[in-house]
């Protein structure tokens, strides 16, 4: 869900968290390299430390010198170690690791620089008062490892801050950035579901960059889509209104033209397709409420159950004639929150449907359920018949106004393309969903399924 | 020639229905708008109103509303295909059928037969009927729970009449739609049980207790109280 979110802020903050640390490195990671001003500055320190162990050792034997260097390490956290001209060890502390360097320092009379442990170490030759050479290696406090420091605690908190600073600063960046796009994903999603009036937050709205930009451009697109949309709705509803009165009319004609001049197939003819015409209003009229639906159907708590089994009983009746029966299964009592008529229509719609294309002589099966789902209760109406089915890539289409599958056979069963338009919107508004899918052994399978009400009735 | 009263503002389909009518022995009086509807159909002078629900100035089911408060004529609604909540308040508020618009004008008449011939019983010699404490005078078409009247409409006096003369058993609603609207129970039609809710609403009044029950798949069933309560 947050996972654009997530990605950018990790990216940001390891961006920066590498960025610092290569910094660091790049400055001071660079015996040989480029800062030779501060190799200068490390010999001329290492020296300064060389002479005065020198003069101690020269004025006061290598205890004096041993005890200098001591100090040195206890005070200043600083190991070092002197050493004689051959490089043969006079005082110090932890020595042999000094020796390359030493030796290194003894051939040439610049000072020799190596990191260890992420300290720099210097080697410089020296000459006491005396006149005596001698080498004098030390680790001096710079490098990454001085950036860390020797205190672990002092080197947590600090990396520990610059870290909480950062990732702070990358969370509000990221949220600053992904948060109108999720907005936007979400205002999406529901425009795409049918939620015409959805536009992306106000507050994205302001803002003067593109992100802005990009959500008003998102609701001026929504604005006209929504225009568009209802303008094509209120025609099909106006047409639909406007149909019915000369429709109306000439149904009383034709009756009394047969009156007048006697049944005729022409009259036959006439009469069956006005009934048609009538239906395919009737139905589009249906379409039309639910799709602009400026009302809200009144919703209360109403037995599914009972509802379905009335459905079931009709259609049973209806389908006697066409020589199929109707098959009710499954739990009989269950409760929802919806308008009855308009379940009742969407359910009848299914059912009649089924009916339409079982094929003679087998049974339609309806089936309630209760189903729970991710912790929501649903109740799941499944109809299925054994019927021709419906090709797989055609399954999504069934549900639109006026989807025919095959044109000529969908024709002569008399089906307008109307009904299971209605119950997919029935069922959208009931904050549910129908899919359908061919069983597996033939014939359409539809499953109804909005949200159930609590088992138990309130009295 | 009985007269009857249609309320439709679609003047050309009045004439057209007019001149079907006569043929078949009515005489059919047109009104074109709610205000002047309900003015026409109190007059007395009709033995029945169709009424259109989507009129102009005063709506079908306010005329209703009006009508039903002061008069118990037998109305049959034409409501408009896809108007399904209208039809149903249609029939709430006392409408004694309806018929979904564009009709055939032979279903018209049909219909208009079946409540006409329900609602003027040829037998004057009324009978008296009792049930628990209901008790119904079929000649005066009235009906009493204990000593209390009940006001009911035509459709609701037709259907409590059915439920008493079986009283314990249960009725199909193939039956009631065939005895008391006098025509076919058709398929998906729920004319007859909207009445017989509304008739379940009168008869419970005060006292607690369902007296019709609804026998799932079956139909319906009146149960009968023995014990007169006094209230």
């Amino acid at each position: 869900m947050r996972s654009l979110f997530l990605k950018i802020f990790l990216w940001f903050w390891a961006t920066v968290v590498l960025t610092g640390i290569t910094l660091i490195f790049s400055f001071l990671l660079q015996p040989g390299g480029a800062s030779f001003r501060i190799h200068a500055a490390l010999g001329e320190t290492a020296s300064v430390y060389g002479r005065a162990a020198i003069a101690e050792l020269e004025g006061g034997g290598p205890e004096a010198a041993a005890t200098y260097l001591e100090d040195l390490r206890k005070n200043a956290h600083t190991s070092a170690c002197l050493f004689n001209r051959e490089g043969t060890e006079i005082a110090g502390h932890d020595c042999a690791s000094f020796s390359r360097l030493v030796n290194a320092a003894a051939e040439k009379s610049a000072p020799a620089i190596a990191m260890r442990h992420g300290l720099v170490r210097v080697g410089v030759r020296l000459q006491g008062e005396s006149g005596t050479p001698y080498l004098f290696a030390t680790e001096l406090p710079a490098g990454p490892g001085a950036a860390f420091g020797n205190n672990f605690f002092g080197l947590l908190l600090h990396w520990g801050a610059a870290f909480l600073v950062s990732g702070l600063i990358c969370y509000l960046l990221t949220r600053y950035l992904t948060e109108p796009i999720l907005r936007l994903r979400d205002a999406s999603r529901q425009l795409a579901a049918g939620n015409l009036s959805m536009r992306a937050a106000a507050g994205a709205e302001k803002r003067r960059d593109e992100l802005g930009d990009l959500v008003r451009d998102f609701n001026a697109m929504g604005d006209r889509i929504e225009a568009l949309i209802t303008s094509q709705r209120q025609l099909i509803s106006d047409v639909s209104h406007e149909l019915r009165s000369p429709l109306a009319r000439l149904t009383v004609a034709l009756d009394l033209a047969r009156e007048h001049k006697g049944d005729d197939p022409a009259f036959e003819q006439m009469q069956k397709d006005f009934d048609r015409l009538n239906e395919m209003v009737g139905r589009l009229l249906t379409v039309a409420r639910l799709d602009t639906s400026a009302t809200p159907a009144e919703m209360k708590r109403l037995d599914f159950g009972a509802l379905v089994a009335e459905v079931a009983a009709d259609a049973e009746f209806e389908s006697r004639e066409l020589n199929c029966n109707v098959q009710l299964s499954g739990d009989n009592h269950i409760y929802v929150q919806g308008n009855s008529d308009l379940l009742r229509s969407a359910v009848e719609n299914i059912v009649r449907n089924a009916i339409r294309y079982t094929a003679p002589g087998t049974t339609v099966d309806v089936n309630l359920r209760r189903r729970n789902s991710a912790g929501l209760a649903r109740s799941v109406l499944t109809v299925r018949d054994h019927g021709p089915g419906v090709a797989e890539s055609e399954l999504a289409n069934i549900f639109q106004p006026f989807y025919r599958i095959e044109d000529a056979r969908d024709r002569q069963s008399g089906g307008v393309g109307l009904g299971l338009a209605i119950s997919d919107r029935v069922a959208r508004l009931h904050g549910g969903m129908v899919r359908a899918s061919n069983a597996t052994d033939g014939g359409l399978q539809v499953e109804f399924e909005i949200p159930a009400a609590e088992v138990t009735p309130e009295t | 020639m009985e007269r009857l009263l249609i309320v439709e503002d679609d003047v050309e389909l009045c004439g057209l229905l007019a001149e079907r009518f006569r043929s078949d022995g009515f005489s059919l009086e047109a009104v074109h708008d709610g205000a002047r509807g309900l003015e026409r159909a109190l007059s007395g002078e009709h033995k029945l109103v169709i009424l259109d629900l989507m009129l102009p100035r005063l709506g079908g089911l306010d005329v209703l509303r009006k009508l039903r408060a002061q008069s118990g004529i037998p109305v049959l609604i034409l409501t408009a295909r896809g108007e399904d909540v209208d039809r149903i308040l249609g029939l709430e508020i006392g409408a004694d059928d309806y018929l979904p618009k564009p009709f055939n004008p032979r279903e018209l008449l049909a219909r208009i037969r079946a409540i006409l011939r329900r609602a003027s019983p040829a037998r004057s010699d009324g009978e008296r009927l009792t049930a628990g404490d209901i008790t119904l005078d079929t000649g005066a078409r009235e009906a009493w729970i204990n000593s209390r009247q009940v006001n009911l409409t035509s459709v609701e006096f037709s259907l409590l009449e059915e439920f008493m003369r079986h009283a314990g058993h249960v009725v199909t609603r193939d039956d009631l739609t065939q005895s008391v609207l006098g025509r076919k129970l058709g398929a998906f039609d729920r004319v007859i049980d909207v009445h017989v809710s509304n008739l379940r609403k009168k008869l419970t009044g005060g006292s607690a207790g369902e007296r019709v029950k609804a026998v799932r798949g079956a139909g319906y069933q009146f149960v009968v109280r023995s014990e007169t309560k006094n209230t």
